[in-house]
């Protein structure tokens, strides 16, 4: 085998040679290709990372572990994460985003968490074929949540021709801990055995790492497609069940899940991290089917699998647990004292590596420090406010029906989103809220990240991604605890792909400093990128927070005539990249703001509906104001409706205020008798705002006297399912 | 032009992973029988014109390439007789 | 009383239930498939889920187990009290305790929503729950259609098995608010003392998950069954 048949270049090759001081075997050299590749070893993006903060009171695990963990109350601690499955749902999508449902599961379990939440962000072209890739994925996330499950709380769906031929699929998966339970890879010691537990290995995705996530998309792809990777949620909450039941009886001395690149993965991780060496005897590995090869065993992507290090003593307990539920449970190693790992099969000795360099020492792409300062210098586009349509009752039913703002009840009923009863508030909230039972504090989370911003300028749309996911905590009076994010990006050997992710890496790390809100985790995927048509740059936000009371959370709907409806913080007149500037085919630059303005206005929002409840607040979002009246219209008792009076005189000046997507901004909605404090509140914290109106009995939604629409208008643009809207 | 009827039986590829075939066989060895290698396919049965039994074959192949049978994990076999 | 609830490989609603259960006071009893000693228990309760991942038909392998074989015993020779919900109303078809089957939702989907029920018929089992009365369940299930043969859809009403039905809001039986193609709408069936519903009452248990008519549903069914001497004979 030559270097470039596992993915790596001539220079990484020389380099291999240096630290062996010999040629390596084609199994070591399929070791070096999958540890190297940027799907493991985040080559290119890790000394961006390095940027973004990851320190904050309630952090109990930064980066670098499956999952980020914070600490919610006394004796309870999240795990959380986001993780991509882009490429294999391209590939085969119901299966795709099953296994990636499953493979973050499994991050969370590895870090000794039960899983009560995932929530799924997801990316699609605007053609036909897009909308059939749209249908297989929902099936694959619903087909695996559902069956293991664990609740769909919320999500996000966005569009853009440039996701045709590279969807994202992007899942956020959250658990909860006692911290006796805390568990992770760093804590192997020599002398314990290493346990393979779950599915048969079978030659399912041996090479996905290396060629499938880290190369683009081509003509060859066809060819270089591994063997798909079948989920199998039923044994999958076996092995949750039963990987857990461990962890509870402090059996386990250290736990890793098996992702991609399989059992090299998980092995090199768990010595890199514990800082030990590894036996294994891959004769032991329990086969699917005859005669896979060490290269094979060594690679596959088999789902379904936990690598447990168990001290001697405790083998026979955790093989009872495993018989109880009927899982397989094989010693195929050892951990040793040093950094080597050590490969035998049949008695033959097939690899000998030492761990530090297929992990610690593989390449990283440095980043010129003064180039990064500089990545927030210029906006990609023209800021100077363009020709807008004038204010039509047209525009708003032409920003409804856009795929990004549309109702998403097709895709979200088929999740289930109440398992585990602890789902207050579910999909199609701005934030999804959990009661966790004899716990006075609960979790709301959230996840956003609209393409269309970062699509005009990379730095602003991911501070903005931030904003949006905290502003979704602050309407709920929720403390943020920590943030994951999700990349994605184009090839990043093509300096505009890689500048445009460093610019949104910059963007999220400014927003973050900025709140005070640490980033725990994440994930990177590159190589979006088909035939030289990279996506648009693109983060997922998830942010999870501490909730005050979530057996009462605020509400996002209208509750009776005469309710007073305000904008809080209400941003400068702009066009931005909102869904009526894509509409009408003239975006402009994304709106920067003030990173210590932010934190302020984040603050005072959340301390204000923490102590006061409001009747109903919702975060200005896809669509501005405009679809956001709309939906807290839509989600009231058919009777009531809106009376809205824009401040703006001019018909332009009323478009941009009712469309713009500029990050922090809310409708709030208060009872009459609240009013006049909410005023001294806002006023007293510097919060700025603006009247827009009231709640009517009129069953209509009108602006400014004689712009109205019927309920029957917006629901039959809003409330249609996705359908193609380009041939 | 005549009728035929074409059955189409979609099966995953052996190299595919069946969890469907898995539990169930397991359900079955609990149940006291003695069986190995279950794996679960569809079945297909369409009626299709065509001028000969050759063309049908030929259609309902094109069919199950082209939606029937997903080419990246499943193989398909087609049966056609006449009507 | 104590109530068993049955964990299957593949229950993932038998913690939901075992907590419905808990917060109602009632000493409870998780019985793994493989156990067939029912000797502790008063009333079982078969739990959602995806018992052996769905594969094949939906409750066919979990029909199989050693407990079910037990509970049949149990139900035919004393009159056990069992209440299937969701994946346990499909066990209980499949092991043929209770008429029909469920077939895959009509529209091919999987559907998790918010359900307004009516009661058919009383049933002893059920002291309190009147015909006519309302039930706000959340339904989650890619399998719910009932299906009995064709010509014996009466004999389900005649012989008072049909037991709750799919209403809109107002208590109205249509077409359009049925979610999964159910015929006659119906969510739930009984058979002498077994009874069984697709939507799922573990998980309406307080006003802030959106309804406590499932405790509504549960407290009547351990009513029934703490009154038992009237009609265990």
């Amino acid at each position: 085998m030559r270097a470039e048949d596992v993915g790596l270049s001539q220079a990484e090759y020389q380099r291999i040679l240096e630290l062996m001081g010999r040629e390596p075997n084609d199994l070591e050299l399929g070791l070096y290709g999958a540890l190297w590749s940027e799907h493991c070893s985040y080559k290119s993006s890790k000394s961006l990372l390095a940027h973004l903060p990851n320190r904050g009171e309630a952090v109990v695990q930064g980066p670098g572990g499956n999952a980020g963990v914070v600490r919610l109350a006394e004796g309870v601690e999240i795990a959380f994460k986001v993780e991509s499955h882009n490429h294999p749902s391209y590939v085969e999508p119901v299966q795709g985003a099953a296994t990636g449902v499953g493979g973050i599961l499994r991050d969370i379990i590895a870090m000794g968490a039960r899983p009560i939440a995932v929530a799924d962000a997801l990316r699609f072209g605007t053609d036909r074929p897009s909308m059939q890739l749209l249908e297989g994925v929902v099936k694959g996330v619903g087909q695996y949540g559902n069956a293991i499950g664990i609740p769909t709380v919320t999500g996000d769906i966005g569009f853009s021709s440039t996701y045709r031929a590279n969807p994202l699929v992007n899942v956020m998966a959250l658990g909860v801990r006692r911290p006796q339970e805390a568990i992770g890879a760093a804590t192997a010691e020599p002398g314990q055995l290493l346990v393979l537990v779950g599915q048969r290995t079978g030659r399912d995705g041996i090479h996905g790492a290396s060629l499938l996530a880290s190369r683009d998309f081509d003509e060859e792809s066809q060819e270089l497609r591994p063997t798909v990777q079948v989920g199998d949620p039923f044994l999958g909450k076996l092995l949750m069940e039963t990987t857990l039941q461990a962890v509870k009886e402090g059996l386990l001395g250290a736990l890793q899940d098996l992702g991609a690149a399989g059992l090299t993965s998980a092995v090199a991780e768990l010595c890199e991290s514990s800082g030990v060496g590894a036996v294994l005897w891959l004769d032991r590995v329990p086969l699917r089917e005859p005669g896979l090869t060490p290269y094979e065993i060594m690679l596959s992507e088999t789902q379904e699998r936990m690598l447990m290090v168990v001290p001697e003593g405790n083998l026979s307990r955790l093989q009872a647990i495993c018989e109880h539920y009927e899982i397989l449970a094989t010693v195929i190693g050892e951990v040793t004292v040093g950094h080597q790992l050590i490969i035998h099969h049949h008695r033959v000795e097939e690899a000998h590596l030492n761990t530090t360099w297929l992990v610690g020492t593989a390449p990283r792409r440095p980043v010129d420090e003064l180039w990064w300062d500089g990545l927030n210098s210029s906006a990609t586009l023209d800021e100077a406010l363009p020709e807008v349509p004038s204010f039509s009752v047209g525009l708003l039913l032409k920003v409804l029906s856009h795929l990004d703002v549309r109702d998403r009840w097709s895709v979200y009923r088929q999740y289930d989103s109440m398992i585990q009863t602890r789902t207050v508030l579910g999909p199609g909230h701005d934030a999804a809220v959990l009661k966790l039972r004899g716990l006075e504090p609960g979790i709301a989370l959230t996840v956003a990240g609209p393409g269309r911003w970062t699509a005009v300028d990379p730095y602003a749309g991911g501070a903005g991604a931030v904003y949006r996911a905290l502003s979704a905590l602050a309407a709920q009076g929720a403390s943020p605890l920590g943030l994951t994010d999700g990349i994605n990006a184009g090839n990043p050997d093509k300096p505009e792909s890689y500048r445009a992710m460093a610019m949104v890496i910059r963007g999220v790390a400014d927003a973050a400093r900025a709140t005070g809100v640490p980033v725990t985790g994440g994930n990177v995927s590159l190589h979006n990128e088909t035939q030289g048509e990279p996506i648009w740059p693109t983060v997922i936000v998830g942010a999870v927070g501490r909730h005050p009371r979530p057996e009462e959370p605020v509400r996002d709907r209208l509750s009776e005539v005469g309710e007073r409806l305000f904008l809080l913080n209400p941003a400068p007149l702009n066009w931005g990249g909102s869904a009526a500037a894509w509409t009408t085919g003239q975006p402009t630059a994304y709106p920067r703001v003030d990173g210590d303005r932010a934190r302020r206005v984040l603050e005072a929002v959340r301390d204000w509906v923490a102590a006061e409840h409001p009747r109903a607040m919702r975060v200005i979002g896809d669509g501005g104001l405009g679809a956001t009246l709309v939906r807290l219209w839509v989600a009231s008792e058919p009777s009531l409706g809106i009376e809205v009076q824009l401040a703006e005189k001019s018909p332009q000046e009323k478009t941009l205020r009712f469309y713009n997507e500029s990050p922090l901004q809310w409708i709030a909605v208060l009872a009459e008798d609240d009013v006049d404090r909410a005023i001294a509140w806002w006023t007293r914290e510097s919060l700025a705002y603006a009247e827009l109106g009231r709640v009517t009995e009129s069953g209509l939604c009108i602006v400014d006297g004689r712009y109205q629409w019927a309920y029957s208008d917006v629901m039959a643009v809003w409330h249609q399912a996705y359908k193609e809207v380009e041939a | 032009m005549a009728a035929f009827e074409a059955v189409v039986t979609v099966t995953l590829k052996p190299e595919i992973l069946d969890p469907a075939g898995e539990a169930t066989q397991g359900v079955l060895h609990h149940m006291g029988y003695a069986v190995r290698d279950l794996r679960i396919g569809r079945h297909i049965r369409l009626t299709v014109e065509a001028k000969d039994a050759e063309e049908a074959e030929g259609l309902a192949g094109q069919m199950a390439e082209e939606l029937l049978a997903n080419p990246v994990m499943e193989t398909f076999r087609v049966e056609v007789s006449a009507l | 009383m104590r109530i068993g609830v049955v964990t299957f490989p593949g229950s993932n609603c038998d913690t939901d239930t075992l907590e419905a259960l808990e917060s109602l006071d009632v000493g409870v009893e998780s019985i793994w498939y493989q156990d067939a000693d029912l000797a502790q228990v008063d009333g079982v309760i078969l739990p959602g889920g995806f018992s052996y991942g769905d594969y094949l038909r939906s409750g066919a392998l979990a029909a199989k187990a050693p407990v079910m074989a037990a509970i049949r015993a149990q139900v035919e020779e004393g009159a056990l009290p069992v209440l299937g919900i969701c994946n346990g109303f499909q066990i209980l078809t499949e092991s043929g305790l209770l008429p029909g089957t469920l077939r895959p939702n009509r529209h091919g989907e999987f559907r998790c929503d918010w359900q307004t029920l009516r009661v058919v018929e009383a049933s002893p089992f059920f002291p309190g729950l009147m015909p006519g009365e309302l039930l706000r369940l959340p339904i989650a299930h890619g399998e719910g259609a009932f299906y009995v043969p064709p010509g014996t859809l009466a004999t389900v009403f005649q012989q008072g098995e049909a037991w709750l039905q799919y209403v809109d809001e107002s208590g109205l039986l249509n077409a359009v608010i049925n979610p999964n193609g159910s015929m006659a709408n119906l969510a739930g069936i009984k058979r002498g003392s077994v009874a069984a519903l697709m939507p799922h009452p573990e998980r309406a248990m307080a006003d802030y998950l959106g309804s406590s008519d499932g405790r509504r549903l549960l407290s009547a069914w351990l009513k029934g069954i703490g009154q038992e001497g009237s009609y265990a004979g």
